[in-house]
């Protein structure tokens, strides 16, 4: 079992390395879309674009033959060095720093919201098949996989922030139930006020992640609804829940978990480009769309790359989760 | 001895007649004839016809210059769409047309699931529109009529409202139904597109994987967990920052990096048949593994394989639109994503612009969900969800 988790370790560095390598690849291949810029500027001015266009390259030191901006980017890199951001007029790791509070505040709460719900529903309607639960189970999926989050953050923001603005309901003005559409970052983390303006943006997030997170563990939970174990468990006389939670979710978690940080992941973070940029959430998603329209390629390259590692670090700790939660496997010979 | 074989007996039947040996049948030759017809007007378009041209210009006065009645300029992802239509056609439908008995029983598993019919018959009205559509209806730029924007759609009152355009106009009096119209082409080229690249990438790989083994398979399938912990939204933008936008690059890109979970697939099941008795048959009997692979694993994993690339075709289409949305999408297509990120302006005035084209998007999705699932009830009866 060492050897196992010594060789998932080696191979988690290795695919940061060849995700790194391949961004710095993507990079140096493609035009300079900053220098782009600089050449489009002086020519506006009347100058000569093409010696623009090589200040803009000898000042980043981006003339220099590739190997050598190859090592020189990995070793500042590995200093914990990822450039200047312009358009933020800061260090990237600083500009990074100052996002990532607004893109948890919503993104966590999400993740523990939608993996509550996915799971207990999932299990309940796999135990419960063809009751009211499991119908509303899968009615809950089918729409979560299917709405595209955009637009339902459009029509939220229409129902909660539009109508219900002047709407009333028997004479009782239902403007209370109106929200804040567009997020104020001056509000402090931990306040109603804050809880409030987050509501939106969560369920949004929150309803594409549950729905594959209930399939998944509903699929999952079916397998062994039948087994030996559940059975003996059930008669035993142990409760649904107890089954549902001690016997079949432990098994179940295997497989979930690798959904909940390849899939869930990939989904979150598509949807927090969306959801930052409709309530105008200041954050990595917002922070990598402003990089990209004003050509901060820095910037640009360090937010692709946090996604990925880590998705790399969520598969190893998976991986490792893996020998812990399933007695079964066995890594003796790998 | 009778010359004449029984044909009701087993060693009766005429196996070359059935197998085919090496020969060409009438379909594969029609379907070359059909490819090259296709491939001879790509380079008619490509050579031939000037830059800025219209491919096809029909009807009208004759001479340069005049004004055609129908005029075309077939773009390079309407060409490829029309390859994908023609692969479809023969690989998909001529083997169901082929096979009457399967097909009606897949059908009748099919039918069982009542809203997934529905979503068929609305998959393919939605389908037959986008394709005939654009002929009825002018590109949505022609109607431009400031004096008319902003019109309610029919029967919500308003004086702008009016039959000619019973879904409303948006901000530059363009109509709502031209913009779903066009829309509609937009989602399916890239739906099937790029699902039709990432089957034929994934079954390759995958395949090759699970018959050559050793070395080959540990690289290809390490590489599918790099590819599969990439994730590919985060590299689109990344890539369509450096080259800048258009619906082919969005397309093969999703089909490029889309496949990683359709190779899984094709390499599980093609380990669990190469050990069933069929492939051990062919192997006993000395058959190559070029033939192996081709003649037995391929077409007995094909079915799973199409039933779990359907649910992608919803994943390719939303993320499409998503991109759109962003702004990062093909300035000069009218994908669902960008009339519903225009609209979202007037949200407080003209809500139809955003809600109806996003309306027609969910639908679409929701369809493909429903009828994916319903396929894959259909054709393996042992997952039950």
């Amino acid at each position: 079992m060492r050897w196992y988790i010594i060789r998932r370790l080696a191979w988690a560095l290795v695919a940061t390395w060849l995700a790194v390598s391949l961004t710095f690849g993507l990079l140096l291949a493609a035009p300079n879309p900053g220098a782009d810029a600089a050449a489009a500027q002086c020519a506006a001015q009347d100058r000569d674009p093409g010696e623009c266009r090589e200040r803009y390259l000898e000042r980043r030191g981006l003339d220099r033959p590739a190997h050598v901006q190859y090592l020189d980017y990995m070793s500042d890199l590995a200093a914990g060095d990822l450039g200047y951001a312009q358009s933020q007029d800061k260090a990237v790791t600083a500009a990074i720093a100052d996002a990532w509070v607004y893109s948890a505040q919503y993104f966590v709460p999400s993740i523990f919201i939608s993996a509550l719900l996915g799971y207990s529903i999932g299990l309940y309607s796999a135990l419960n098949r063809y009751s009211v639960t499991d119908y509303l189970g899968s009615f809950v999926a089918y729409f979560g996989i299917s709405i595209p989050n955009f637009w339902f953050a459009i029509v939220l923001i229409l129902v909660v922030g539009v109508y219900l603005r002047d709407a009333s309901l028997f004479g009782v003005a239902l403007e209370p139930l109106s929200l804040r559409t567009y997020y104020e970052s001056d509000y402090p983390v931990f306040s109603v006020r804050n809880a409030k303006q987050l509501v939106l943006p969560v369920i949004v997030l929150a309803t594409a992640s549950v729905a594959s997170q209930m399939r998944y563990s509903r699929a999952q939970a079916l397998e062994y609804a039948n087994s030996a174990f559940v059975k003996t468990a059930r008669a035993k006389g142990a409760s649904l829940w107890r089954v549902l939670i001690v016997h079949v979710l432990r098994v179940a978690l295997v497989p979930l978990s690798t959904i909940l940080i390849v899939d869930i992941l990939a989904v979150l973070f598509a949807g927090s480009f969306v959801i930052e940029q409709i309530f105008q959430i200041p954050g990595l998603g917002r922070l990598q769309l402003t990089a990209i329209t004003q050509r901060d390629t820095d910037l640009v390259a360090a937010i692709t790359l946090i996604p990925v590692v880590l998705a790399i670090v969520g598969n190893l700790i998976q991986d490792l989760a893996y020998v812990v939660l399933d007695p079964r496997i066995d890594y003796g010979d790998r | 001895m009778a010359a004449e074989r029984d044909p009701m007996t087993f060693d009766g039947v005429d196996w070359d007649r059935w197998e085919g040996g090496r020969g060409v049948g009438s379909v594969q030759l029609l379907e070359a004839l059909a490819g090259l017809v296709l491939l001879g007007a790509l380079c008619f378009d490509y050579v031939l016809v000037a830059p800025g041209e219209p491919t096809i210009a029909v009807g009208g006065a004759g001479g340069p210059g005049a004004e055609a009645a129908v005029v075309w300029d077939v773009s390079s992802v309407e060409w490829l769409f029309a390859g994908v239509l023609l692969l479809g056609l023969f690989h998909i439908a001529v083997p169901l047309a082929e096979n009457r008995r399967m097909t009606a029983y897949y059908w009748r598993q099919f039918r069982k699931n009542g809203l997934a019919v529905v979503s068929l018959g609305y998959l393919g009205l939605l389908f037959l529109v986008g394709v005939v559509g654009p002929i009825i209806w002018v590109a949505p730029n022609e109607t431009i009529d400031y004096a008319s924007a902003y019109a309610p759609p029919l029967g919500l009152g308003g004086g702008l409202s009016s039959p000619e355009h019973a879904l409303g106009t948006d901000a530059q009096g363009r109509h709502i139904w031209h913009l779903i119209v066009y829309g509609i082409r937009v989602s399916f080229e890239v739906g099937l597109i790029a699902t039709a690249l990432a089957i034929s990438i994934g079954t390759v790989v995958g395949a090759v994987a699970a018959y050559v083994g050793g070395y080959v398979d540990e690289i290809l399938m390490r590489y599918v967990d790099l590819q599969q912990t990439f994730p590919v939204f985060i590299l689109l933008l990344l890539i369509i920052y450096l080259y800048g936008a258009s619906l082919l690059l969005i397309i093969l890109l999703y089909g490029v990096f889309g496949w990683e979970g359709i190779a899984r697939l094709v390499r599980s099941e093609a380990l669990q048949r190469s050990e069933q008795a069929y492939t051990r048959a062919a192997e006993a009997a000395g058959a190559s593994r070029r033939w192996i692979v081709r003649r037995h694993i391929i077409p007995n994993v094909s079915s799973t394989v199409i039933t779990a690339a359907t649910l992608s075709i919803p994943v390719f289409i939303l993320g499409e639109a998503t991109l759109s949305f962003l702004g990062f999408g093909d300035p000069s297509t009218f994908s669902w994503g960008r009339t519903i990120s225009a609209g979202r302006a007037d949200l407080d005035s003209a809500w139809w612009i955003s809600t109806i084209p996003g309306v027609f998007l969910f639908l679409t999705v929701l369809a493909f969900n429903f009828v994916g699932d319903a396929l894959r009830d259909a054709t393996d009866p042992r997952s039950e969800s």
